[in-house]
C-alpha cells in the first residue's frame, strides 16, 4: 500500500505560513524553529526537540495536530517502559471468555485461535494507534523519550524508518498514513545517534525578554502592560540565578495567571510572597528569592 | 575536497560538497542527510538564506554543541570571498578533530618513578604469579609486572561483567504469569491454563555514575581505575564518567567509543598540573551544579575513587556531599590509600566526605576492585 499524500499540508509552502497558523493557536515560533516544522512536514522526518524543561516542547504537538485539524497520539515515556504498554497487548480477559465461550462449538484448535488472536480482542496501544489511522495522519507525540531504556529506543529506530509494526498472531501491519511524529528529549541522558540519525534536530532554549512577553500575552489574553513585563522581567532574572529548578516559560505563564485570578496589578511584596510557589518549585529557591526580593526592594 | 562553495559549479554540487565538509569536521552527515538537503532546496527554501541555513541545521545537526560548530561551518563555507581567500589561504582549517596523541602510557608508568617498587611487590606472599600480582598494590608494580597485569585485569574485567549480566537474567521460575503464552496454549486444552508460563520482571538496570580522580597523587591508580570503569560500562549502560583533579571533564562520551589512549591522554595533560592539588570539594560542587540536574535524576548509584586528599576547603566537600547524597541512591567511595596499612581516613577532605558516604571500600589492587562485583550486584 503507498502512503497517500495528505490535504491540509499541501497548502502550507513557505516557513512564514507556519509561523501565521501557529500565531491563531497561540504559539509563537521563530523562523528557524518554523522551518524546522516546515521539514517535519515536508520530508516526513521525525523532528527531535530538546531543550529544558518547560519551553513549549510538548506544546507544538498539540498545536500541531490542531493546526493539521488531526488526532494527537501522546506516548509518555517512563523507565521500564515495555512493548506491551506502547504497542499493543491481548485483552487476556476477553480471550479467556472467548475460549470458554467456544468450548461447545465445533471450531478446530486453529480456527479457535485463529478467533481468539483476531483484531476484536487487540488492544491497540498508542505506537499501534497511530499507523492505524485510517482517515488522516495523526501526530504522534513521543513524549521524554530520554526516560526510557536503550531497548525501546532501538525499537523504535525501526517503527521511524519503515512505519510499520509486526505482530506474530496477526501479521504486519503498515502505516496507511504515516504520522507526524515529534519526539522530546529532556536530555538525562545521550540519545543513540542511530535514532538521532533519523530524525530532524531542533533545541529549543529558554526564549528572550521580548519573545517571552508576547507568548506570556498570548496565553493570558487579558494581561496588562505593566505587570507583563513586572513578571516577566522576574522570571527572566530567577533564570540567571543558580536555582534548583530554573523556571520554564509554562511557569511564567502560571505565575501571571495566578497573580491574575488573585486580583494582582502589579507585582508587589504581598503578591509576590503569595504567588511564588507557582513559579517557583522548592523551598531553598523560594527562600532564595524572597532574599533578593526584599534586598533589591 | 571543495572547501567553499565558490568552488563549485552547481548549487546542487556545493550543497553535496558542503556536507562533505561537514563531514570532514565531525558531523554525522551520511548519503541521506545529503539527499535530504537537496529536498530541501527543491522545496523552496533556497530563496532565503536564513531558512536555508536553518534548514540544513536541524538535518545535519544532532545536539546542541554540533548546532555551534554548524554556524561557523556554513560561514565559512558560503560566505567565503575568493578575494579575501588569497591570503589567509593556508590559515583555513576549523579547529581541528582531535589533538595528537601524547604518550599515554606516561600515567601509568607513574612518569618513571618506579625504582621504589620490586622488593615489596615481591613480599607479598602469594601461591603463584596470578596471585600475587592481584594482591601487589598499584603502586609498587614494576614496569614488567604492569604489563602482565593489565592482562589478567583485562581477562577479570571481562568475566566481572558477563558475571553481573548472567545474575540479573537468571530467575525464569520466578515471576509474573505471562497470560499471553499460557492462554496460547490453554486453547489446546479447551481454555484451562494448565501450563503456565511465566515472564520475569526485566531486571531494572541501574545507572551508574563514576567520578574518578586523576590528579598527581592518584597516577599509578587512576590507569587501572580507568579500565575499570570501561569494564563496568559493559554491564551499566547508562554509565556517566568523569574525570577530576583541579576540573571536572565529562568522559562518558569518549570511552563509550572505547578511546582510552584519548583519554589517558586527557589525563596525562591533566596531571600534567598536579601541583595545584586535587579541589575535590570545587569539582563535586561543579557537577551538582552543571549536571547533577540531568544525571541524578532516578536516584543513580555514585562512584567516587579517590584518595581524598584535597587541598580545597573540607567544609564546601562536606555540604557538597551531603547535596550528592540526597540525590543518590547511594554513594560508594573507593580509595586506594585505604588498602594502606594503618590508614585512617584523616585527611581533612576524606573526613569531610565521610559522613555522606554509604559504603567506603579500598581500590588499590585487582583484587580489592572485583570485590565491587558484590557490592554492585546487591544495589
Amino acid at each position: 500500500m503507498e502512503v497517500k499524500k495528505r490535504n491540509p499540508v499541501q497548502k502550507i509552502n513557505s516557513t512564514t505560513q507556519i509561523i501565521e497558523a501557529l500565531e491563531k493557536y497561540h504559539y509563537v515560533a521563530d523562523e528557524e524553529f518554523a522551518t524546522a516544522l516546515f521539514l517535519l512536514l515536508k520530508l516526513q522526518k521525525p523532528l527531535l526537540l530538546e531543550g529544558p524543561p518547560g519551553v513549549g516542547k510538548t506544546e507544538i504537538a498539540l498545536v500541531l495536530s490542531q493546526l493539521l485539524n488531526t488526532k494527537l497520539i501522546r506516548l509518555q515515556c517512563y523507565e521500564g517502559l515495555d512493548i506491551n504498554s506502547a504497542v499493543y497487548e491481548w485483552n487476556y480477559q476477553k480471550q479467556l471468555l472467548g475460549i470458554k465461550l467456544q468450548e461447545d462449538t465445533n471450531l478446530s484448535v486453529e480456527e479457535k485461535e485463529h478467533h481468539i488472536f483476531s483484531n476484536e480482542y487487540l488492544l491497540r496501544r498508542p505506537l499501534l494507534q497511530s499507523i492505524m489511522e485510517e482517515e488522516k495522519a495523526p501526530v504522534l507525540l513521543i513524549d521524554e523519550l530520554d526516560r526510557s531504556d536503550e531497548e525501546f529506543e532501538a525499537f523504535l529506530l525501526e517503527l521511524l524508518s519503515v512505519f510499520q509494526i509486526s505482530i506474530p498472531e496477526l501479521g504486519t501491519i503498515r502505516a496507511k498514513y504515516k504520522p507526524y511524529v515529534i519526539l522530546t528529549s529532556n536530555r538525562t541522558r545521550e540519545l543513540s545517534d542511530a535514532l538521532k540519525r533519523r530524525c530532524l534536530y531542533h533545541w529549543i532554549g529558554y526564549p528572550s525578554l521580548e519573545k517571552e512577553m508576547l507568548i506570556v500575552k498570548k496565553r493570558v489574553p487579558g494581561i496588562e502592560q505593566h505587570l507583563l513585563q513586572q513578571v516577566v522581567a522576574h522570571v527572566q532574572a530567577f533564570r540567571q540565578q543558580k536555582l534548583a529548578k530554573t523556571p520554564g516559560v509554562s511557569e511564567t505563564i502560571d505565575w501571571a495567571e495566578s497573580l491574575i485570578a488573585l486580583g494582582h496589578r502589579e507585582v508587589n511584596a504581598k503578591s509576590f510572597e503569595q504567588t511564588l510557589g507557582s513559579v517557583l518549585k522548592s523551598i531553598e529557591d523560594i527562600n532564595q528569592a524572597k532574599v533578593e526580593f526584599f534586598e533589591t526592594g | 575536497m571543495k572547501q567553499q562553495a565558490f568552488q563549485t559549479k552547481s548549487i546542487s554540487e556545493s550543497i553535496v560538497a558542503f556536507s562533505q565538509f561537514a563531514r570532514s569536521h565531525g558531523f554525522n552527515v551520511g548519503l541521506q542527510e545529503t539527499q535530504e538537503g537537496l529536498c530541501c532546496a527543491k522545496e523552496g527554501l533556497l530563496t532565503n538564506r536564513e531558512s536555508f541555513k536553518y534548514s540544513l541545521k536541524a538535518i545535519f545537526c544532532k545536539s546542541p554543541e554540533e548546532r555551534l560548530v554548524f554556524e561557523k561551518l556554513f560561514l565559512l563555507f558560503w560566505d567565503t570571498n575568493p578575494a579575501d581567500l588569497k591570503e589567509t589561504k593556508s590559515k583555513i582549517s576549523v579547529q581541528g578533530t582531535l589533538n595528537k596523541r601524547k604518550v599515554a602510557s606516561l600515567v601509568m608508568l607513574g612518569r618513571g618513578k618506579t625504582e621504589i617498587t620490586k622488593e615489596e611487590g615481591k613480599n607479598v606472599s602469594g601461591a603463584n604469579e596470578t596471585e600475587r600480582l592481584k594482591r601487589t598494590d598499584f603502586s609498587k608494580l614494576s614496569q614488567m609486572d604492569t604489563e602482565l597485569l593489565e592482562e589478567i585485569a583485562q581477562k577479570m574485567f571481562k568475566q566481572l561483567a558477563l558475571r553481573l549480566n548472567r545474575r540479573m537474567k537468571e530467575c525464569r521460575r520466578k515471576g509474573q504469569i505471562s497470560l499471553r503464552r499460557t492462554i496460547r496454549r490453554s486453547i489446546g486444552y479447551g481454555g484451562e491454563p494448565i501450563d503456565l508460563f511465566r515472564r520475569s520482571q526485566k531486571p531494572k538496570k541501574q545507572r551508574l555514575v563514576v567520578l574518578l580522580d586523576v590528579s598527581g597523587s592518584m597516577d599509578k591508580y587512576s590507569y587501572f581505575l580507568l579500565r575499570f570503569i570501561c569494564a563496568l560500562r559493559e554491564n551499566f549502560r547508562q554509565l556517566e564518567a568523569f574525570v577530576f583533579s583541579t576540573s571536572l571533564i565529562r568522559i562518558s562520551k569518549t570511552i563509550r567509543k572505547s578511546r582510552l589512549d584519548y583519554v589517558l591522554n586527557i589525563i596525562s595533560e591533566q596531571a600534567d598540573n598536579w601541583s595545584s592539588g586535587t579541589r575535590i570539594g570545587e569539582c563535586i560542587h561543579k557537577f551538582n551544579e552543571k549536571y547533577g540536574k540531568l544525571l541524578l535524576n532516578g536516584s543513580p548509584i555514585v562512584l567516587v575513587l579517590s584518595d581524598g586528599l584535597d587541598t580545597g576547603d573540607p567544609a564546601l566537600l562536606g555540604k557538597e556531599m551531603i547535596k550528592l547524597q540526597r540525590r543518590a541512591r547511594k554513594i560508594i567511595w573507593l580509595n586506594p590509600l585505604k588498602g594502606m596499612k594503618g590508614y585512617t581516613p584523616t585527611a581533612g577532605g576524606m573526613k569531610a566526605a565521610l559522613p555522606s558516604v554509604d559504603s567506603f571500600h579500598n581500590a588499590h589492587n585487582l583484587e580489592s576492585l572485583l570485590e565491587l562485583e558484590n557490592i554492585l550486584a546487591d544495589a
